[in-house]
């Protein structure tokens, strides 16, 4: 079976478009597919993903965006029948058989969720410092600055300052989704992975979200999923465009600049889907 | 013409269906009233009926047992017996409400940790260890109590050798405890949404990490719910410390000695030939339905804060 998964995914790796020559790589995606107790969900997506730029990946339900952003930092790891292949490059580290642990890995490769999932047990404060507790950092000092900075950065800083002690539930939606980035934010992660963040947030905490992400690009790589094509194109640089086979397994169609994928793809079915005739 | 008269008939049915229906509502609309009458007595009886058994048992318990509690003698004495020059000398229960709670106490200290950290394992794993630990601790939970008092009888008491103490008493409330704490800790904690194991995890936490430091947390308002219930049912429960208690007419907390229980005065004083020692039953029954209750309320306010908090 794992045989005949790995010869299924190695005959049909394809570069769909040269890559577009920019900055270093962040991260690179060789061939990379996932299988769910032997169910190909994704595969076929090669593509790098450049420093300090957005790259979105946009598809149709079921076209496996969140299962291949999900792959990016180990998170299928824990799920029964989950199998990775091909490549997945963090600074050229093979990040499920090279010289990396997972929690290292995770520290680097950071994550925030489609629903806002700050820890309902702890203040601000500590959702904010809490992956540094996890790693081990007790020091007041680090934890105080990392707080601050990170919830700076996630432009929380100036509304919650008063009130760190209280609760991370007290905040709205969308704060609570900005208490997300902060918390991996302050991890100082070189890459940020966003899983449709802003689906159950109101427009405007969407729009705060979005500019945020701009303003993030400079320190950080970001990768986000969305299900919201004019968010694709309104924040991010890259695109990949991921579309369901005939098996029902998820497949890279075209990988390219956002402008490019969006004015003028080489793949019909890119067009298809980004003037809005299905999906 | 014909044209003409198919079109207007859809229309002209569409007006006869509504003029059916609304004319068969109005028939069936007086039976229709009679009949939520009905249903609206038939409920205030049966309202009445749970409620009045309640009632007259709260009123017999206040009425019955106010007087022997107003005495603080009921609280620091220790029983006596009666005579026939001082029929009215029943002394206190001070052994048996010290019982109760070096009872409860032991029996928490027993049961607790071991059935919170048997909860989480039953939520985290799917072995075949934990499934077999899940219908053992259902069938406990349904197990008559009596069962945990002849268990505490022949394995503490008569093969360990301890004999009658309030240690065997607490051995039998434990696993009495016990599958009550066990399965509703495994409830809280799967109870946690996956994505907060997610988010910890992607935080680079390790397991062991996000289990006890967000799982755990997550699901405390759960878990402590349960245990006060437990505690609870384990306070009044008579069966279980019958047989291994014995009884004992002196104020200890020593593991080893023979300790009294409230539930057990009931039953003892209630066989008395003494008039005034049937009549202190109501004041021990009103003790330990205090009891019971403080505890069952702080379950629902702290249970409920916590609600509030998230």
């Amino acid at each position: 079976m794992d045989q005949e998964f790995m010869a299924q995914v190695e005959t049909k790796v394809v570069v769909p478009t040269e890559s577009p020559q920019r900055g270093a790589a962040a991260m690179q995606l060789k061939g990379v597919a996932v299988s769910f107790h032997g169910r190909v969900a994704v595969r076929d997506c090669t593509f790098d993903v450049t420093k300090n730029r957005v790259t979105s990946l946009i598809g149709p339900s079921g076209s496996g965006k969140t299962t291949l952003l999900r792959a990016l930092n180990r998170l299928h790891d824990l799920t029964p029948g989950a199998k990775v292949a091909g490549q997945i490059l963090l600074e050229g580290t093979d990040i499920y058989r090279g010289d990396i642990t997972v929690t290292e890995l995770r520290t680097r490769v950071g994550m925030v969720f489609q629903r806002p999932n700050p820890f309902p047990t702890m203040s601000i404060y500590e959702n904010a410092v809490s992956g540094l507790r996890f790693n081990g950092v007790k020091k007041k000092s680090i934890l105080d600055e990392a707080a601050e900075t990170s919830l700076k950065s996630a432009a929380l800083w100036d509304s919650v300052q008063s009130r760190l002690k209280v609760a991370a539930s007290n905040l709205s939606g969308g704060e609570q989704q900005r208490l997300c980035i902060a918390r991996a934010l302050a991890m100082d992660p070189e890459v940020l992975l966003m899983d449709e963040p802003t689906s159950a947030l109101d427009p405007i905490a969407t729009l705060k979200i979005e500019e945020l992400m701009t303003e993030l690009k400079k320190r950080v790589t970001v990768i986000i999923v969305t299900h919201n094509m004019q968010q694709a194109a309104r924040i991010s640089d890259d695109c990949a465009f991921l579309l369901m086979g005939e098996d029902r397994a998820g497949e890279l169609i075209e990988f390219d600049t956002t402008e490019k994928i969006f004015n003028n793809p080489i793949d019909p079915r890119t067009l298809d889907y980004t003037l809005g005739r299905f999906g | 013409m014909s044209d003409m008269t198919e079109l207007a008939e859809p229309v002209e049915t569409g007006h006869q269906m509504r003029d059916e229906i609304r004319s068969i509502s109005d028939r069936s609309r007086a039976r229709r009233q009679v009949r939520s009458r009905i249903m609206v007595v038939l409920c205030a009886i049966a309202l009445s009926v749970t409620a009045v058994p309640l009632v007259l048992l709260l009123f017999q318990l206040f009425n019955r047992g106010l007087p022997v509690v107003l005495h603080t003698g009921f609280y620091t004495q220790l029983p006596q017996t009666p005579s026939l020059i001082a029929p009215n000398a029943t002394g206190g229960v001070s052994n048996a409400i010290l019982g109760t709670l070096v009872l409860t106490l032991y029996a928490s200290v027993m049961a607790i940790p071991v059935g919170v950290l048997v909860g989480v394992y039953l939520a985290e794993s799917d072995s075949k260890l934990a499934a077999t630990l899940r219908v053992i601790s259902q069938t406990m939970a349904g197990a008559p109590s009596i069962l945990m008092g002849l268990f505490a009888f022949s394995f503490v008491v008569r093969d360990l050798h301890v004999g009658f103490s309030a240690i065997a008493g607490s051995f039998a409330l434990a696993v009495l405890m016990l599958p009550v704490i066990v399965i509703s800790s495994e409830i809280a904690v799967r109870g946690v949404p996956h994505t907060l194991r997610e988010a910890g995890l992607a935080l680079g936490a390790k397991p062991h990490k996000v289990s006890m430091k967000i799982v755990l947390p997550a699901a405390m308002t759960g878990i402590v719910t349960g245990i006060i219930l437990a505690i609870s049912r384990a306070i009044g429960e008579t069966a279980p410390v019958l047989l291994v208690i014995g009884g004992g007419y002196i104020n200890s907390w020593k593991p080893l000695d023979p300790v009294s229980a409230l539930p057990l005065s009931i039953y003892e004083n209630a066989k008395s030939e003494w008039p005034s020692l049937r009549t202190e039953v109501w004041g021990i029954a009103l003790v330990l339905v205090v009891f019971v209750f403080v505890l069952s309320l702080s379950a629902r306010i702290w249970a409920s804060r916590k609600q509030q908090a998230r």
